[in-house]
């Protein structure tokens, strides 16, 4: 008994669910994009990650110099993209949620839990990376290595699920191939007209409908209108019209057998009008979800894409705001620096092999000074294009004599935090571009931005250019 | 409701369900069945990895933290914003009854659009009253750009209706 009205909810869920958009065409459309925008923001995401955990004998293409710019700035935006388009996608197969029965088999339960699993870690993911642009943790776990791990379940289960649903993404391929006549034969479409009981379920369950309450409901869903397409006359005769002829399609939605009566069918008039009524919905569907994708990226992504600036009112930066024009991410008392850095008997300490030399900022001003222009771009997605003044880096490294294909170990001032040390790669630290930065946007470094000096090298996350420098140390080959 | 072209069914019960996948595998062509295991394996393989590299690098005590983080997504999705989307949608269609089918679908659109876009608004909206202690991460006046923003979004959407009632009426006529 309690089985029987299990099915009966859940036959009911999703018949009241059924619309022309929630058909397996569809969710291959949204799925594609949903699919490109996870696969974007991995390898981006991935990128970063080696960037900042290089394993043994990485190396790193340091131009472009916007590349990290480019790369992070892809991640945030596909990861901004993935809202509308995951909700999208979650909306057209939101029916398959009332399967019934709920498990058919133990490959079934695999299948279903699979897809739960993908379901809440995209959910979670793009979630906890929007919060960390915001720079708001209200989560119990820590976030980067949660949303690395996350990002390798999401990509898993992505190959899992494109690999168990290719028979339907082949179908709708196929369908498309041929004309895209197929629009209309989905069964869910076929459902979503017939909005009263149907026979069908007056045989599954012995009644047509429950009473009381779940009744009354399901008759005021029922009732419903569906909507009206404008289509000369046939619509101006009176607003019930398109409802009347929806029901034939149910005949050919049972899959039981072909519809009776294909010639001279008096019902294909008001066929039409559903197939229009359909068409209408995809495509307002579609325009939907593409507007919705268009609005969150261009009223966020000025943070990165300089031309989408004066159209940026929700990214949590904005291009220019902040000392001598430039955001910063962690500040001087976040860091807890200000005391060493302001201090006056600060030195920068070079040092390679046992030989150590040290250097005062005065004694840094004096070395031959070089200016580069380069994006301070960061993790959480934003960028800012700036000048930068100071000495170059393999200037000092060759004053220890160090190796050229040596790497160097910076460290901040900073007492704590997981960029308190970094290594840099031989190919940054070789690069022209690379300086011991003194000077930012024609002025002496603010404290924000890491005075005395800090790092700038192109194409490296923010959280590389170590602010506060006090020693550069170059290592064993 | 007609029901004269309905086929009745034969046999008995269990019924196939109507909404399911109809005709489940139908002859994949050997290149898709070898990528579909490939995509499978590779897919399993990616799972096991990011459980491995999960409990390689967050500590067992934070993990019951994610695993329930997940679950409350999936619920709040399911039981929440879904079947509110679902009664909006019924609403909608009820109060626009007589309305074209186009200045409904593009009053839902605009509600659409303007909810995915409160979504990531209001938690920037929070995060900013916490406060960040750094003067330049929140630093516009996103309170400010959120009306404006549903402003804007109310005068092209009533707009656009117009538009689309106005040509619906010329049509008829």
């Amino acid at each position: 008994m309690v089985q029987l009205i299990m099915r009966q909810v859940m036959y009911e869920a999703q018949r009241a669910l059924a619309s022309p958009v929630r058909n397996p065409r569809m969710a291959t459309v949204i799925g594609r994009l949903l699919g490109l925008a996870f696969v974007l923001c991995f390898g981006t995401g991935l990128y970063s990650h080696f960037l900042q955990e290089p394993l043994p004998g990485m190396h790193f293409a340091t131009r472009p110099e916007l590349l990290y710019q480019f790369t992070q700035g892809t991640h945030i935006v596909a990861g901004i993209a993935c809202f509308p388009l995951l909700l999208a996608k979650l909306y057209i197969v939101f029916p398959d949620l009332f399967q019934q029965p709920p498990v058919k088999s133990f490959l079934n339960f695999l299948e279903r839990a699979s897809i739960a699993l993908f379901v809440g870690a995209s959910l979670v993911q793009i979630t906890i990376g929007l919060l960390n642009t915001y720079q708001w943790y209200p989560w119990p776990f820590p976030f980067r290595e949660t949303h690395f791990a996350l990002g390798w379940v999401l990509i898993g289960s992505l190959a899992l699920h494109i690999g168990i649903k290719l028979p339907i993404i082949a179908r709708v391929w196929r369908k498309n191939a041929d004309d895209g006549s197929g629009d209309d034969d989905h069964l869910t479409d076929a459902v979503a007209h017939d909005r009263a009981a149907t026979p069908e379920a007056v045989r599954l369950f012995g009644s047509s409908r429950p009473t009381g309450v779940t009744g009354r409901l399901l008759a005021w869903i029922d009732a419903t209108p569906a909507l009206r397409v404008e289509r000369s006359r046939s619509s101006a005769s009176g607003p019930d019209a398109p409802d009347s002829g929806a029901a034939p399609q149910t005949a050919a939605g049972t899959g039981s057998g072909p519809a009776s009566g294909p010639t001279a069918d008096p019902a294909a008039p008001a066929r039409n009008s559903a197939a229009a009524r359909n068409r209408l919905s995809r495509r307002g569907f579609l325009t939907t979800v593409g507007v919705s994708v268009g609005t969150v990226v261009v009223l966020t992504a000025g943070q990165t894409v300089a031309p989408l600036d004066s159209l940026n009112a929700f990214a949590p930066r904005k291009k220019g705001v902040g000392q001598q024009g430039v955001p910063v991410n962690r500040t001087s008392k976040q860091a807890d620096v200000a005391a060493d850095a302001l201090a006056a008997g600060w030195v920068l300490t070079v040092a390679h092999a046992g030989v150590e030399r040290s250097f005062s900022r005065a004694e840094l001003l004096a070395l031959p000074q070089t200016e580069v222009e380069l994006p301070i771009a960061c993790v959480e997605g934003w960028s800012q294009l700036a000048r930068w003044r100071g000495v170059r880096l393999r200037d000092l490294a060759d004053l220890v004599s160090a190796d050229a294909e040596a790497s160097f170990r910076l460290t901040s001032l900073e007492k704590k935090g997981g960029y308190r040390q970094t290594t840099m790669g031989s190919e940054y630290v070789r690069d022209p571009l690379t300086l011991v930065a003194l000077e930012l946007n024609g002025e002496t470094l603010d404290l924000e931005h890491g005075y005395p000096a800090r790092m700038i090298a192109p194409g490296r996350p923010g959280v590389l250019q170590t602010k506060w420098l006090s020693r550069i140390e170059a290592m064993d080959v | 409701m007609s029901t004269a072209s309905v086929t009745p069914q034969t046999g008995t019960a269990p019924q196939p369900n109507p909404l399911e996948t109809p005709r489940e595998n139908p002859a994949l062509t050997p290149a898709l069945r070898v990528t579909r295991v490939v995509l499978i394996a590779l897919g399993l393989a990616g799972l096991a990895w990011g459980a491995y590299v999960l409990l390689d690098t967050v500590k067992p005590a934070r993990i019951p933290g994610i695993a329930l983080w997940m679950g409350a997504a999936i619920v709040l999705h399911d039981a929440v914003i879904s079947p509110l989307v679902f009664f909006c949608g019924i609403l909608l269609r009820r109060a626009g009854d007589r309305t074209s089918g186009t200045v409904i679908l593009v009053v839902q659109g605009a509600l659409v659009v303007g909810s995915i876009m409160t979504l990531i608004v209001v938690p920037l909206l929070i995060a900013q009253s916490r406060g960040t202690g750094n003067p330049t991460v929140l630093p516009l006046d996103y309170g400010v750009n959120f009306a404006v923003f549903w402003g804007v979004l109310a005068v092209i959407t009533a707009a656009a209706s117009f538009g689309l009632y106005a040509r619906g009426r010329k049509r008829l006529r």
